[in-house]
């Protein structure tokens, strides 16, 4: 009988796995051949690009800080606001989760992705 | 003295068999949820930000995506027109509104994440999810 909950503890301690909280963060794609609308008021616009170890927000190179400060910043102002992300195909995963953290963590939740060639 | 050493020795067959029994519950229980496969290999990215998800959609397609960009569903390598296929066949009987989550490595490359996207977008689905973990 010892032996049987020996056994059993030692495979609950195998099998057992840490509990990883994940976040799961939302992106739009573009659809293929979708075509582009001429309107004349065009939604607000925001490019944040994402390269290898750096992020440029409206094509200006800021630190992490700065980029999430003035994306809060311009959360509160027009939640609303699209953020136009653009993904260097050489960047990482690291950096591009990055990028889409700071957009959530400052309420932006319109994301589009597409890929800088 | 030697009577009581021998009934001792009696092997305890009621408690045996309910252990035997709970293995088994354990077993079927745990069997169940297998079906949710998660590629160890891979170290998501951090998130700082983002809330920690507490329900899923049972419907969600897990795309696991290695750091050398190797594609697999539960522990199932796969290349991208077979994803391409099997999106399609889910597409089909789901719709479009079939989410996808990719956890991909942190360390894979955009151009790996880009051409899975790519496949996605083309089968119609347009939710895609990147998964990351929630720094505490």
């Amino acid at each position: 009988m010892i032996d049987i909950v020996f056994l059993l503890l030692i495979y609950f301690i195998v099998t057992q796995k840490d509990e990883i909280s994940e976040a799961h963060l939302a992106v739009n794609l573009p659809a293929p051949g979708a075509p582009q609308q001429q309107t004349d008021n065009k939604p607000q616009l925001l490019e944040l690009e994402v390269h290898p170890g750096q992020l440029l927000l409206q094509g200006r190179a800021l630190d992490d800080s700065m980029v999430f400060d003035t994306l809060r910043s311009l959360g509160k102002g027009d939640p609303d606001l699209t953020v136009m992300v653009k993904v260097s195909v050489a960047a990482r995963a690291n950096d591009l989760v990055k990028a889409l953290d700071f957009c959530q963590g400052a309420k932006l939740t319109k994301l589009n992705v597409v890929t800088l060639r | 003295m030697r009577k009581s050493s021998a009934a001792s020795l009696d092997t305890p067959i009621t408690q045996m068999i309910d252990i035997v029994f709970l293995l088994i519950i354990f077993f079927v229980v745990t069997a169940a949820v297998d079906k949710d496969v998660v590629d160890e290999t891979i170290g998501l990215a951090q998130a700082r930000y983002s809330a920690a998800v507490e329900t899923n959609d049972p419907r969600m397609v897990v795309l696991n995506l290695r750091k050398d960009g190797e594609l697999n569903i539960a522990m199932q390598p796969l290349t991208l027109n077979q994803l391409q296929q099997l999106l399609i066949a889910l597409r089909t009987q789901a719709g479009s509104s079939l989410p996808l989550l990719l956890r991909c490595d942190g360390e894979v490359q955009f151009r790996h994440i880009d051409r899975v996207m790519q496949v996605a977008a083309s089968t119609g689905l347009y939710r895609v999810r990147i998964s990351a973990e929630v720094q505490d």
